[in-house]
C-alpha cells in the first residue's frame, strides 16, 4: 500500500533540482503515474518533490525561428486542445488525446508523459523482474501479450506506454533538461534507454535533473504528421500497436519522413526500414505494400504476440492509405 | 392528497380469493424515476463503504501471494509495534482462526495451506486506514511456496500439481435424453466445433467490504452485499451466534452481478477485530483483492457436436464442458450446459461437464451463471448450421421453439414462452432481412466491412418464488411504509415495489416509504441473484397491499354498518356499491385513527404446480470490421425480451442496456490472465489491464423492445425476471455478427485486435 | 508528518491536518465527511472519485492532499443549491441514468464540466468525456442521453 515520504514543494527550479540530487527523491508534476507506483510500492522513495507550482514551466510558447517550446508541465489535456499545435503539429496532438482517459490528460504533463514508467504488468506487480533489479524478465516466458517485438536486448520485454514521445520523434522535437550542471538538449528520439544499455532506467536522466521543457522545430507546411494507435479498448489504455508518421510530401510523394512505433519496443522506436522504403517513392500500393513488410522486418516476437506482426503490417498500410488519399484530396 | 385522482383501483379479493392480474395499470409499466434517485446523485446516499462510526477502526487483511503455499510461520511482531495497531489477528488461534468451508470441503478464515492467491493469512485493525494497511505490510510470513495449477485443461494431466489430497477433479455431471447418435444418424448435416470463454471477473463499482460494531453480545454489519439475510446467517453460523443477535444492514450498494450473494471471511474478520478491540471496524479489500479472491465467471471449454436436417430440424446435440470453479468447490460448470438441454427442440442430448480444482480464486455466480458460456457456443453453432443448409439463423432458430421445457423432469410447459415473439419482433424492428442482404452484398474491397448477427436465450429460472414477507403499513394520514428484507442492488427494486403498492392501494408511489435490507428491521428476503427479485417480491408486496385493503374494508363496514361485500376501496374513500352516497374517507375511518396505523403482512404465493416460469430473450446487432487491424465496431444492438409484465419502462431499459454493455464486455474486452506457466498469478488485476468496456466501446444505439406477456400463472404481478436473460445471448451475437462480416469463427472469447488481426491475415493468405 | 493545508472545496475553506502520503480521496471522505466522492480502484482507472480540481475532472485518488492546498475543488456536494439540484443531476434521475449509484458522482461531475467547456457537445464528444468513468450496472447510453439532454435545453 501507499508508501510513506516527505513531501516538499519548491519554489524555484533550482531548489527542485537541490532535492532532486537526493538520494531517494522522486518528482512529482501531475502525479498520474507517481501515485499508482507508490501505492503500488514499485520503487523506493525518501521524498516526493512536486513541483506543479513551478507556473513557469507550464504553457506553449512560439520560440524565435517558428518553432514552439512547450514547458513540461503542460498537462496532456492542453497539448490535445492546442490550436497552434493542432495545425502544425498534428501527430503530437493527436497522441496526446490517445493518452489514457480525460481526468488523467487533466492531470498528466507533458514532462511525466515522457518519462513515465512501464506498465509491463511485471513491472508493476509483485515480481522482483530485471527492471527492479533481479535477475529474471518474467515476459519473456510469461503473458507477453502486450510485450515488444524489437529492442529487448534479449533482457527486457516491456513497450514503452507513452503516445506523445513517438510524436515528439516523428517530428524531430528536442527534450530539454535541467540539472545541477544546468541546462541541456538532446533529441527526443534519444532520450530513453534500451534494456542492452541499461534495464534499471527508462530515461537518460541523471539524478537531479528533470525535463523542463520540449522543443519543436518550426513547421513546414509540406510536413504532414499523424498517430495512429490500436489498443484493445477504445478508452485508457495503451498501444498494441501505433505509429507516429511525420512525412514531408511532395503532392502524393514522400520527400522525407520519420516514423516512430508505439507499442513495439522498450523504447519509442525509429523505423528506419519504412522510412527508408517510401523515401523519395509515390505512396501506391507497391510502396504501401512494401512499407508494410518493412515495418516488422526484423522482429522478434515472443509466444503471445506474435500478432502485432500483422496488426503493424496492416496499421501502416492503413496510415500510409490515408495520408495517400488525402494528399490526393489536398492535390 | 396522497392518492392519485380520478384512477381506478384494483378491485379487492375477498379473503380466501387471489387477486387476479390487473386488466390495466397505471403506475405499474410506466417510466418512473427511481424513488431514491435524489440519494444517489446527491452523493447522500451512504454506501456501507461510506460509514464511519464514533471511535471505528480499521481493518486490512494480509493475503497469501502465492497461488499455492504453506504458511510455516506468521510473525506479526513488527505489525504490532506501529503504536496505533489495536489488534492483529492469524493462524493458528482457536479464537479467531475459525471454521470456514466452501460448499462441504472445509478450511480455516486464516488456512495453513493456500489454495489461491489472495486467501486470508492475518489481518489487523488500527486506528486509520493507512496505518492498518502499513501493519498488515509489516506482517511476516513464512511460505513454503508449492507447485501450482493455473491452467484448468492442464489440472487433469498425470503430473499435474494437486490442488487438494484427493486430487483435481471435482466431479462430472452427465445429462441425456433420447440416443444422440440415432440422432446424429438422422442429421443431414453434422458439425462439431471447440469453443472456450475466458474467466470474467465481477468487480462492480464499491469494493466488497463491510463494517462491523458489537453493541454488548448484539454484533451489527453493514455491509455492501446483495442479501442481508444470507450474510446473517453464515455469520450468525460462523461464530455460533443466535441468528437475533446479528444485524445486517445494507441499504445502499454499489453493485455486486452474483459476487455479493454469498457472506466472504471478511465479515468474520471484521467482527473478530471489533470484538477483540471492543471498537468498530471498517474492513474494505483494496481493488486487486476483490479481482482475485471476490468470484469470477470461470473459463468454459466447450465442445458441441450438433445434427440438423436439412428443414432445419435439430435432431442432436452432444456438449461437454471442462470447467473450474478455482480451488474450492464453487460451481465451475454450474448450468452452463442449460440452454443445450432447454433452449430449442431438440430429441436426442448428451451433455457432460467436468468441474476441476484450480489454484484460482473460486468462483461466484456472475450474472447468469453458466449461460453466456454455453450460449457462446450453441449460438454459433446454430449459425453454422444454418449456413450449411442454406437457411437463413432466424429462421433455423423459429423452426425449433419449444413451449415446454425439455430440460427439466417430466417436460413441464412454460407458464408463457415469447421466444418465437422475440425472434419475429426483434427481426421485424432490427430490420434483420434487410441488414443480411445488406452485408451478403457488400463490397468485398473495402477494409471495413459489416456484419450482422443475432442469438436467443432462455434463463434457468427468473420466476421468483417462495420464501418472502413483507409487511405494509398504512398511517392514518394515509401514507404507507413498506417493510421487505430484500436489497436494491441498484436494478431499482425499491421503485418497483413502490409502484406495486401504489398500484394496488391507489397512492401516489411517493407516499410510500421503504424500509429495506436490514435484518432487524426488515422482513425476511433471499438475496437479490437470480433474476428473481420483481416477480419474489412483487406479488409479495400487492398480498400485502390486498391485506391492507381487506382490512380497511372491515374497518369500515364496521362503522358504516354496511355488509364488506357492498364496499369498495376506491383510493381515497370506501364506497357502498348498493348506495354510492355512503361513502367515507379512508384517513376518517376511526378505526384507522384509533390504530395509527392498518398492517398489510404479505407472503408469497406458490409458483404454478407442474409448470415453469422463465424468461426468454433474443438479440440483433450489427458490427463493423477493420479488415487491415482487426479493430472491431459493435454499431448497434436490439434486445427482445419476454419478461412478463414489465414493471418499470426506464428501469427495464436500464437492465438491457447494462446486460448489453456487460455482455459486450465477454465478447471483446473482458478477459482473467494468470500466469500459468510461472507463478500463477493473476497479472491483470486492475482496471487497465483488465478491461471493462467504456462509453466508447458500446454502440450508441442499444435498444430494448419488451414482449410483453403478463403471465397471470406466474404470479400476481405478471413478472418475471430481465437483469440476466439479457446479458445470456450478447457475446454470441456479436461472434455471429464477425462471422457474417468477415466470414471468420471467433471460437475463443474475447474478440479483439490480438485474435482478429492474425485470422485475418491467415484468411487472406489462403485467399 | 502531519501538515496543517487549506482546502477549498464547494467553495468552503477548510484547514485540515493531512499526511504526506494521503490523497486527496481520502482527505475529503475521512477528514471533511464529504462521502459522495467514492474510493472504486484508487489508481485512477475508474473515475468513481472524480473531482473538479481547478476546473477540471480529475481522479482525486491520484491527487496529494497536500498537492492540493490552495487550489478549488469541487464535489458532488457541492452541486445542489438551495434551488435544488444541478439540471444535470435532474437529467440523470429524469433519464434513468443511475443504477447502483456508485458510478453516478464522478460520471456527474465529468458531464458538469463538459457542459461548462462545451455547452453543446456532440454524442461522441460527451462519451469522450466520460470514458475515464467505468459503469458496470447500466452501460453509458441513459448517462450520455441525460447529458445531451441538458445540452439542448
Amino acid at each position: 500500500m501507499m508508501a510513506h515520504f516527505s513531501y516538499v514543494r519548491p519554489r524555484s527550479l533550482k531548489e527542485a533540482i537541490g532535492h532532486l540530487a537526493e538520494n531517494g527523491a522522486r518528482v512529482h508534476a501531475g502525479g498520474t503515474d507517481l501515485l499508482g507506483c507508490l501505492r503500488d510500492q514499485v520503487f523506493d522513495v525518501r521524498k516526493v518533490v512536486s513541483i506543479s507550482g513551478l507556473s513557469a514551466m507550464r504553457g506553449v510558447e512560439q520560440v524565435a525561428g517558428g518553432g514552439l517550446r512547450i514547458g513540461a508541465l503542460t498537462t496532456i489535456a492542453e497539448i490535445s486542445e492546442h490550436p497552434l499545435i493542432r495545425k502544425h503539429y498534428t501527430a503530437l496532438a493527436q497522441g496526446a488525446s490517445e493518452v489514457a482517459s480525460p481526468q488523467l490528460r487533466n492531470q498528466g504533463t507533458l514532462g511525466g508523459n515522457l518519462c513515465q514508467k512501464p506498465r509491463c504488468w511485471y513491472y508493476r506487480g509483485e515480481f522482483h523482474c530485471m527492471r527492479k533489479g533481479g535477475d529474471v524478465c518474467y515476459a519473456a516466458g510469461g503473458e507477453n501479450q502486450f510485450h515488444c517485438i524489437f529492442g529487448s536486448g534479449g533482457r527486457c520485454f516491456i513497450v514503452h506506454p507513452s503516445d506523445t514521445a513517438p510524436a515528439l520523434s516523428a517530428l524531430d522535437a528536442q527534450v530539454e533538461i535541467t540539472g545541477p550542471g544546468g541546462l541541456r538538449t538532446m533529441p527526443v528520439e534519444n532520450f530513453h534507454v534500451h534494456p542492452e544499455d541499461d534495464v534499471l532506467r527508462e530515461t537518460w536522466l541523471e539524478r537531479g535533473e528533470i525535463v523542463t521543457a520540449v522543443r519543436l522545430p518550426a513547421p513546414q507546411a509540406s510536413l504532414k504528421s499523424t498517430y495512429r494507435k490500436i489498443r484493445a479498448r477504445r478508452a485508457w489504455d495503451f498501444a498494441l500497436a501505433g505509429a507516429a508518421l511525420a512525412l514531408e510530401l511532395d503532392g502524393d510523394r514522400v520527400v522525407d519522413g520519420r516514423v516512430v512505433l508505439s507499442g513495439a519496443a522498450p523504447v519509442p522506436w525509429r523505423s528506419l526500414l519504412v522510412e527508408d522504403t517510401i523515401r523519395g517513392k509515390t505512396l501506391d500500393d507497391r510502396t504501401i505494400d512494401a512499407a508494410a513488410d518493412a515495418v516488422v522486418k526484423g522482429a522478434r516476437p515472443l509466444a503471445k504476440n506474435k500478432y502485432k506482426l500483422p496488426l503493424f503490417r496492416g496499421m501502416i498500410q492503413e496510415e500510409l492509405r490515408r495520408i495517400h488519399q488525402s494528399a490526393g484530396a489536398d492535390g | 392528497m396522497y392518492y392519485t385522482e380520478g384512477l381506478p383501483v384494483p378491485e379487492t379479493p375477498s379473503p380466501g380469493e387471489t387477486p387476479g392480474p390487473w386488466e390495466r395499470t397505471d403506475v405499474v409499466g410506466k417510466p418512473r424515476p427511481r424513488v431514491d434517485a435524489y440519494e444517489r446523485v446527491s452523493g447522500t446516499a451512504v454506501y456501507p463503504s461510506d460509514i464511519v462510526l464514533p471511535r471505528m477502526l480499521y481493518g486490512a487483511i494480509l493475503r497469501c501471494p502465492h497461488p499455492h503455499a504453506q504458511v510455516k510461520k506468521v510473525d506479526t511482531t513488527a505489525a504490532e509495534a506501529p503504536p496505533r495497531v489495536r489488534a492483529v489477528i492469524g493462524p493458528g488461534d482457536p479464537k479467531t482462526d475459525l471454521p470456514w468451508s466452501f460448499r462441504d470441503v472445509k478450511t480455516t478464515l486464516f488456512p495453513k495451506t493456500c489454495r489461491f492467491e489472495g486467501e486470508p493469512v492475518a489481518a489487523v485493525a488500527a486506528e486509520t486506514l493507512y496505518q492498518a494497511w502499513d501493519a498488515a505490510g509489516a506482517v511476516r510470513v513464512d511460505y513454503k511456496v508449492l507447485p501450482h495449477v493455473s491452467d484448468e485443461r492442464r489440472a487433469l494431466e498425470k503430473d499435474a500439481p494437486k490442488v487438494h489430497e484427493n486430487g483435481n477433479k471435482l466431479k462430472t455431471d452427465t445429462y441425456s435424453r433420447g440416443d444422440v447418435e440415432k440422432g446424429f444418424f438422422e442429421a443431414d448435416v453434422v458439425l462439431e466445433q471447440h469453443y472456450r470463454t475466458e474467466a470474467e471477473v465481477h468487480t462492480p463499482l464499491e469494493l466488497h467490504g463491510c463494517v462491523a460494531n458489537w453493541d454488548g453480545d448484539v454484533l451489527t454489519i453493514w455491509e455492501s452485499t446483495q442479501g442481508v439475510y444470507a450474510v446473517q446467517s453464515r455469520v450468525a453460523e460462523v461464530l455460533g451466534l443466535p441468528l437475533s443477535k446479528v444485524r445486517v444492514i445494507g441499504h445502499y450498494m454499489g453493485g455486486g452481478f452474483g459476487s455479493k450473494l454469498q457472506t466472504s471471511r471478511y465479515s468474520i474478520v471484521a467482527a473478530l477485530l471489533a470484538k477483540k478491540t471492543g471498537r468498530p471496524v471498517k474492513s474494505f479489500l483494496p481493488r486487486e483483492a476483490t479481482f482475485l479472491a471476490m468470484g469470477n465467471r470461470p473459463p468454459s471449454n466447450m465442445t458441441l457436436k450438433a445434427g440438423v436436417k436439412k428443414d432445419g430440424t435439430l435432431t442432436a446435440l452432444s456438449f461437454t464442458c471442462l470447467g473450474t470453479g478455482g480451488a474450492y468447490p464453487a460451481g465451475g460448470t454450474s448450468l452452463v450446459d442449460w440452454q443445450i438441454r432447454d433452449l430449442y427442440l431438440c430429441p436426442h442430448v448428451r451433455t457432460e461437464c467436468t468441474d476441476v480444482y484450480i489454484n484460482a480464486g473460486p468462483a461466484r455466480p456472475f450474472r447468469a451463471p453458466g449461460h453466456p458460456q454455453c450460449s457462446w457456443a450453441l449460438e454459433q453453432m446454430l449459425d453454422a448450421l444454418a449456413e450449411a443448409i442454406g437457411m437463413d439463423p432466424v429462421a433455423l432458430r423459429l423452426k425449433n421453439v419449444p413451449d415446454y421445457s425439455q430440460g427439466r423432469e417430466g417436460n413441464p410447459p412454460y407458464t408463457t414462452t415469447g421466444l418465437k415473439q422475440c425472434f419475429k419482433e426483434g427481426a421485424r424492428r432490427f430490420g434483420w432481412e434487410k441488414a443480411r442482404r445488406k452485408t451478403a452484398g457488400q463490397e468485398k474491397k473495402g477494409h471495413l466491412r459489416r456484419g450482422v448477427g443475432m442469438a436467443g436465450s432462455v434463463w434457468f429460472v427468473g420466476g421468483g418464488g417462495p420464501p418472502s414477507t413483507v409487511i405494509l403499513k398504512l398511517f392514518s394520514d394515509g401514507s404507507a411504509n413498506l417493510n421487505m428484507g430484500a436489497s436494491d442492488i441498484g436494478t431499482g427494486t425499491k421503485t418497483v415495489m413502490a409502484m406495486v403498492a401504489a398500484e394496488e392501494l391507489g397512492l401516489r408511489p411517493e407516499m410510500i416509504r421503504i424500509e429495506h435490507a436490514d435484518t432487524g428491521t426488515t422482513q425476511y428476503a433471499t438475496p437479490s441473484g437470480g433474476s428473481k427479485t420483481v416477480p419474489t417480491e412483487a406479488p409479495t408486496v400487492r398480498d400485502a397491499a390486498v391485506q391492507v385493503k381487506r382490512r380497511l374494508l372491515q374497518m369500515a363496514a364496521e362503522e358504516m354498518d354496511l355488509p364488506v361485500e357492498d364496499l369498495r376501496y376506491t383510493g381515497d374513500d370506501i364506497v357502498s356499491r348498493s348506495r354510492p352516497d355512503r361513502r367515507i374517507r379512508i384517513v376518517d375511518i376511526s378505526g384507522l385513527k384509533r390504530q395509527g396505523v392498518v398492517v398489510g403482512v404479505g407472503h408469497r404465493g406458490p409458483n404454478p404446480e407442474k409448470k415453469t416460469v422463465n424468461p426468454f430473450c433474443a438479440q440483433f446487432c450489427e458490427v463493423e470490421v477493420n479488415t487491415r487491424t482487426g479493430e472491431l465496431r459493435i454499431l448497434r444492438f436490439l434486445s427482445t425480451n419476454e419478461s412478463g409484465r414489465v414493471m418499470n419502462r426506464l428501469t427495464f431499459d436500464s437492465q438491457v442496456i447494462g446486460g448489453v454493455t456487460m455482455g459486450i464486455g465477454l465478447a471483446a474486452t473482458e478477459m482473467r490472465i494468470l500466469d500459468a506457466n510461472r507463478t500463477g498469478k493473476m497479472v491483470n488485476r486492475n482496471w487497465h489491464d483488465y478491461k471493462l468496456p467504456t462509453s466508447l466501446d458500446v454502440p450508441a444505439d442499444i435498444v430494448g423492445v419488451p414482449i410483453e406477456m403478463p403471465d397471470a400463472e406466474a404470479n400476481i404481478s405478471g413478472a418475471k425476471g430481465l437483469g440476466e436473460p439479457v446479458t445470456i445471448p450478447t457475446a454470441a451475437a456479436v461472434a455471429n455478427a464477425v462471422y457474417d462480416a468477415v466470414g471468420i469463427r471467433i471460437t475463443e472469447s474475447p474478440i479483439n485486435p490480438l485474435k482478429l488481426s492474425s485470422l485475418l491475415e491467415q484468411q487472406k493468405k489462403e485467399g | 508528518m502531519k501538515k496543517l493545508i487549506t482546502l477549498t472545496v464547494n467553495g468552503k475553506s477548510h484547514e485540515v491536518a493531512v499526511e504526506p502520503n494521503e490523497t486527496l480521496t481520502d482527505t475529503l471522505r475521512y477528514r471533511l465527511g464529504l462521502t459522495g466522492t467514492k474510493k472504486g480502484c484508487e489508481v485512477g482507472d475508474c473515475g468513481s472519485c472524480t473531482v473538479v480540481m481547478d476546473g477540471k475532472p480529475v481522479n482525486s485518488c491520484l491527487v496529494l492532499a497536500m498537492q492540493a492546498a490552495g487550489r478549488t475543488i469541487e464535489t458532488i456536494e457541492g452541486m445542489e443549491t438551495e434551488k435544488g439540484l444541478h439540471p444535470l443531476q435532474e437529467a440523470f434521475v429524469e433519464k434513468g441514468a443511475i443504477q447502483c449509484g456508485f458510478c453516478s458522482p464522478g460520471m456527474i461531475l465529468s458531464g458538469k464540466s463538459l457542459l461548462e467547456k462545451n455547452p453543446n457537445p456532440s454524442e461522441a464528444e460527451i462519451r469522450g468525456a466520460i470514458s475515464g468513468n467505468l459503469c458496470r450496472c447500466t452501460g453509458y447510453q441513459k448517462i450520455v442521453e441525460a447529458i445531451q439532454s441538458v445540452k439542448s435545453e
